[in-house]
């Protein structure tokens, strides 16, 4: 098409994405609450609109084009927004799964209050996350960074009941304060080293780093302190659990799109762009990242051992498959960075199923606990073989997405030196497989529940087992996370991608 | 004309492990699942076709090396490999000499188990669901034997590993589901200790990013002689003793090597009889093969000689030749004190499994290409085969005598004159008792039959090594023959006790509600058990060094007689039998009939499982508990809840008292921070 090709160099396909979630933020506030067909026209129009920008971007960076657009806000400080590969991989996961996310979130919220409020935030958010990776310096950073913790506080609060406003206020009190040291951590480094932008191979001088490793590192340690909260590393990763009062489509969008990614994505930055690995290492920095992503990879899957609530055992799995992305990056071996890379979209789609999973279970069923699951495969099928695709996955069962990660990760963990990396990995697979398993088992082999079986369950259009537009998405994804580890060769799949950004020198 | 072979070839791989795939993908797929479930018997007639293609073309070739005089190539002139860069990280498939022996015993197993369990499933509520376990399970079978690296290897066989779970639990009784439990844990251990093996190989081998480009895993762990995995072992130096043992315990699980058999005694019986007799016939040597694959090139990475006091190679052999010796005996010690038909045969293979895990312990030591260790992996191979067949075979018997054992209706019976008795039993209860003999006969390594094939086989090689190895083990093995006489003994006398004591119950209630009452042995289950006791009798002749054998074993080894050469050779392989069954049959008659042990070996009794139980005591401390690891997991559940109460305790007070300091002023105070930054990122 001769129409695609000025569109494919065009420079202002950054902010094109951007915008295509913005503008229906704004639309559907300006809308009334009433207004539902034009709010899911909006809504959706500007999700596909996002998805073939990203198409475009994902086209030209391939091909070796590059994006950037900027505009000076204050004197000396630009909105700069670029779209290298980094940044493609995860604008790429927000924009596909954003789309699926609003087709589950309109089943879900149907007949529910406030939902103006709820869509609106909803593409705030997701705005906010595609500004996150597609921010070009370290202000842009910051700015969407602190948009995305506004854009997700009325999310979280959504249900008005005293639990979620609670958990909305400790979201606060965790992100706020993270973000005021962010904002410090971002003023220092501008003052220490006389650039904000971020560079391949970081901007940071080895020589002045070497002369100075002390200073050096307290400032990377305040900047990982700024970044930790939302990247959910242990200690700081309390909030997150408890955020799983919000709604389902909600929870799922948060664990495995817009904050924590934001988090772990701010990590991977700060090592690669800001500060660089090697400077990383030498240091010290990289080294307390491992280190704190190890014992959080373990805590999280044993603190998930005792859940019986179904949300807050994924939420807990979070904490410790988050982790990966941050170990994973904050190696020195290149087959690890593509596993960490790589992990970022492996996570986000199967958690994302899990997510609309325990939805599913729960609107349909009324089944939240895995104490009511015993016999729900029978009665959900589909829902259950999604689940238990993506928890396979998430154990890194081959040939699932996960798997991929995992050997990515752990053969990178030996050409890194550090075996010990490999354990906890493996560790982590075993705690993984004890917390899924006995759900999977209970599921499909346990007599039926009574809290469930005894009246007649709402079906979905068809006979379906459930609301389609809730099934539907939670089945499209289980899907795409096995095609991308069974397709795990394929050019066009997420570690294909990961492997150009770390072959590429983008991080290398 | 090579190229169109070349993709008929790749055509034939692809499908021998994709119907069975596919075929399993369509129990999702309600409207189709009728379909699968009906053409399941067929999913492995590809790979029984893939194998006679191999066999007759390694078998031509190497004729026509013979008659011209040149040095017999090892592989075939077809090209029967398959590179999918797409799929996984570049899936490889092909198939070689152990490829070919493992994939000709896979092939025949899963079409008879097949067909078995189309027959004795027919009346089964569940029984599409049997049957995509039983897919997915053969699909990763077959891939694994296909596999050519190891990456490829290990995604079939984490495949058959999870989907077997669903075989192990299918009768979902209680016992069922402990056995799943069980196994599911002792294979996730080996998987993880696979892996470890497999991510330092892969690392050692230089997987990554390379000047070059990008270089995939699988390149460093590809089965290639002197290439590949060879390297990479190479390349591992000193850290390839913990990587040899990790692999070699992995696998062992699987292969239900001591003392990780602790899953295959609860978990063959509980699962239907046709799943049995694959689980005990072929799954297993999935263990084996995987070592086979991974170990023989072990000792390149330390290398005997000066300053060296202990090749890697001889160590890791020596531990398998160690643990397949106690292996063979212990198996026949807890065998002999059970109860039940199946469980006694499960014992059985944990026995049998030892002379795998000897035989491939002395390819190891020897070093691959060695003569020892060609007749070490042409006993092994050979093995393999002679026990796949005559176990499974065996397993279906079992399935076999609950039809039979309600036998066709007859008049009452006149005691005395054995044609009375003949009438009484039915043909087919003489057929059964006839059908579990011979198969027992070759498990024991009977003159004649293909246990006097492959046991004499692994005798020659441990021969050629000579040594203190053969000093030792030689003797052994006519000991464990001897035990494993005995061990087939109480198994047919078990079996007996159960047919005689389900015709009285039968009998008791006027010939049961069992539609194949009147019927007798239906030939949906007599025809995949008779083939697979009639290819176990005639296996000398199909293994015989004329017929396919010579296609088994590599170039240059001779295939032994079914005789056992010679007049000492024949008295050496029949008097452990004769022994074995003199004992048995007149000193231990009573003992062996007997349910448990009787009289003062009552305090012997071995529960299935033997070491699990206190293991698992162990692990829950709580003695004699069979639910041990249920234990155990409440346990570690209970003490993480109240740590999780503590910690919500904690949470609560902490948001309480922050959110009484934080609001208004502290919100304040951000946003004044927030400013001031962004005032000083403007003047910088």
């Amino acid at each position: 098409m001769s129409g695609a090709l000025p569109l494919l160099t065009w420079e202002g396909l950054p902010l094109a994405v951007l915008l295509s979630s913005f503008i229906p933020g704004i639309g559907i506030m300006l809308l009334g609450e009433e207004r539902r067909r034009a709010r899911t026209l909006l809504n959706l129009a500007g999700a596909v609109a996002k998805l073939v920008f990203v198409a475009l971007l994902l086209q030209g960076v391939a091909a070796g084009a590059e994006y950037a657009w900027a505009m000076e806000i204050l004197p000396g400080l630009a909105l700069t927004l670029r779209a290298d590969a980094l940044a493609l991989l995860f604008v790429t996961l927000s924009a596909v799964l954003w789309l699926l996310t609003t087709i589950y979130a309109i089943g879900y919220l149907e007949g529910g209050e406030n939902r103006r409020r709820f869509f609106s935030f909803f593409s705030l958010c997701v705005t906010a996350t595609t500004g996150i990776a597609l921010a070009g310096d370290l202000f842009t950073f910051v700015l969407f960074y602190e948009a995305l913790t506004w854009a997700t506080y009325p999310l979280v609060v959504h249900r008005g009941t005293p639990e979620s406003v609670e958990a909305g206020r400790r979201y606060l009190v965790y992100t706020l304060v993270s973000g005021a040291v962010l904002v410090l951590g971002a003023v220092w480094f501008q003052v220490e080293t006389g650039s904000i932008a971020f560079g391949p191979g970081g901007v940071v001088d080895p020589e002045a780093a070497a002369a100075a490793p002390t200073r050096y590192l307290v400032l990377f340690l305040v900047l990982l302190a700024g970044l930790s909260v939302k990247a959910a590393l242990f200690p700081v990763h309390g909030w997150l659990p408890v955020a799983m009062v919000a709604p389902a489509p909600v929870s799922a969008l948060l664990h495995a799109v817009a904050v924590v990614k934001a988090g772990a994505f701010g990590v991977t930055r700060l090592l690669h762009s800001l500060f660089g690995i090697e400077v990383s290492w030498a240091i010290g920095g990289a080294g307390v990242v491992a280190v704190l992503a190890a014992v959080t990879i373990l805590y999280g899957s044993i603190r998930a051992l005792a859940q019986d609530d179904l949300k807050r055992l994924l939420a807990f799995s979070t904490v410790s498959q988050l982790s990966y992305i941050a170990l994973g990056v904050a190696l020195l071996a290149p087959m690890a960075q593509v596993g960490g890379l790589v992990h970022l979209v492996h996570q986000g789609i199967q958690k994302i199923v899990l997510f609309f999973c325990a939805g599913l279970l729960a609107e349909t069923l009324g089944v939240k606990k895995i104490s009511q699951m015993g016999g729900v495969a029978r009665r959900m099928p589909l829902t259950l073989a999604a689940f238990t695709l993506a928890a396979l996955g998430m154990i890194g069962i081959p040939p699932m997405a996960g798997f991929l990660s995992k050997w990515y990760l752990g053969v990178g963990a030996f050409q890194g030196g550090m075996p010990w990396v490999a354990g906890v990995l493996l560790a982590s697979s075993l705690l993984n497989a004890a917390y899924f398993l006995p759900v999977i088992r209970t599921a499909y082999l346990d007599e039926p529940d009574e809290a469930w079986s005894t009246d007649a369950p709402p079906r979905g259009r068809w006979g379906a087992e459930a609301d389609l537009r809730l099934l539907l998405p939670a089945v499209i994804v289980a899907l795409l996370a096995l095609l991308a580890g069974v397709f795990g060769g394929a050019a066009w799949s997420p570690l294909a991608w990961s492997e150009l950004i770390v072959g590429r020198g983008d991080l290398w | 004309m090579v190229g169109a072979e070349a993709g008929a070839g790749g055509l034939l791989v692809a499908a021998a492990v994709g119907l069975p795939l596919l075929l399993a993908m369509a129990w999702w797929m309600p409207p189709l699942r009728r379909g699968a479930t009906a053409l399941a018997p067929l999913a492995a007639l590809p790979a029984a076709v893939l194998a006679g293609v191999h066999l007759a073309s390694l078998r031509a070739a190497r004729r026509v090396a013979d008659e011209a005089g040149l040095p017999v190539a090892p592989e075939s002139g077809l090209d029967l490999t398959l590179e999918l860069p797409l799929l996984f990280l570049n899936l490889r498939l092909g198939i070689d000499l152990a490829g070919g022996a493992l994939l000709t015993l896979t092939a025949l197993l899963w079409v008879a188990g097949g067909l078995f369990a189309r027959r004795s499933r027919a009346d089964d509520p569940r029984k599409e669901t049997f049957f995509a376990f039983f897919l997915a399970t053969m699909a990763g079978n077959v891939g694994l034997v296909l596999a050519a690296d190891l990456l490829t290897f290990y995604l079939f066989f984490a495949l058959m590993t999870f989907a077997g779970w669903g075989l192990v639990v299918h009768a979902r009784s209680e016992a069922a589901v402990r056995a799943g439990r069980v196994y599911l844990v002792l294979a996730l251990l080996g998987e993880v200790a696979i892996l470890w093996a497999l991510f330092s190989l892969g690392a050692a081998g230089g997987a990554g990013f390379t000047a070059s480009g990008f270089v995939e895993a699988g390149n460093a762990l590809a089965l290639v002689p002197g290439e590949g995995l060879a390297a990479s072992w190479e390349a591992l130096g000193e850290r390839a003793p913990w990587v040899a043992l990790l692999a070699l315990f992995g696998l062992g699980v699987k292969a239900g090597l001591l003392p990780l058999h602790l899953w295959l005694p609860l978990a063959h019986p509980v699962a239907p009889t046709a799943a049995s007799a694959l689980l005990s016939g072929v799954m297993i040597k999935a263990g084996v093969l995987g070592w086979l694959r991974i170990l023989p090139e072990v000792g390149l990475a330390l290398p005997g000689g000066e300053g060296a006091p202990l090749a890697l190679g001889v160590w890791v052999g020596g531990v398998l030749l160690v643990m397949g010796a106690v292996g063979a005996f212990w198996g026949v010690v807890c065998g002999l004190a059970q109860d039940d038909p199946k469980t006694i045969l499960a014992y059985s293979s944990i026995s049998q499994v030892g002379y795998l895990a000897m035989g491939t312990g002395l390819l190891v030591l020897a070093g691959p290409g060695t003569e020892v260790g060609l007749l070490a992996l042409g006993a092994v191979l050979l093995y393999a085969l002679h026990h796949g067949v005559a176990k499974a075979a065996l397993f279906l018997s079992v399935g076999v005598a609950g039809v039979v054992s309600v036998g066709p209706p007859r008049g009452p019976s006149r005691p005395g004159s054995l044609r009375a008795r003949l009438r009484d039993d039915g043909v087919g209860l003489w057929g059964l008792r006839l059908g579990v003999f011979l198969p027992a006969l070759a498990l024991a390594g009977f003159p004649l039959t293909s246990g006097a094939v492959a046991k004499g086989l692994l005798k020659n090689a441990l021969a050629e090594q000579g040594g203190g190895w053969y000093a030792v083990l030689d003797p052994l093995l006519l000991l464990a023959a001897t035990g494993t006489t005995l061990l087939l003994l109480r198994f047919g006398v078990r079996l007996e006790a159960k047919v005689s004591e389900r015709r009285a119950e039968a009998r008791a209630g006027e010939h049961g509600s069992n539609p194949d009452a009147s019927a007798g042995l239906p030939p949906g289950l007599a025809l995949p058990w008779g083939g697979l006791v009639l290819a176990s009798i005639l296996a000398p002749l199909w293994l015989a060094p004329g017929a396919l054998g010579a296609a088994f074993v590599p170039p240059g080894v001779e295939v032994p007689s079914a005789l056992g050469g010679g007049m000492a050779g024949f008295l050496q392989l029949a008097l452990p039998v004769v022994v074995g069954a003199g004992v048995g049959g007149l000193v231990l008659v009573r003992v062996l009939a007997g349910p448990g042990l009787p009289g003062g070996f009552h305090r012997l009794r071995i529960p299935a499982g033997d070491l699990l139980v206190p293991v698992s005591a162990l692990l829950a401390r709580r003695p004699r508990s069979s639910a041990g690891l249920a234990t155990l997991a409440a346990g570690v559940r209970e003490v993480l809840l109240r740590f999780e109460d503590r910690v919500a305790a904690l949470h609560a007070r902490l948001g309480r008292g922050d959110l009484a300091l934080m609001r208004g002023p502290a919100l304040g105070f951000l946003l004044l921070l927030l400013i001031l930054g962004l005032a000083i990122f403007g003047s910088g």
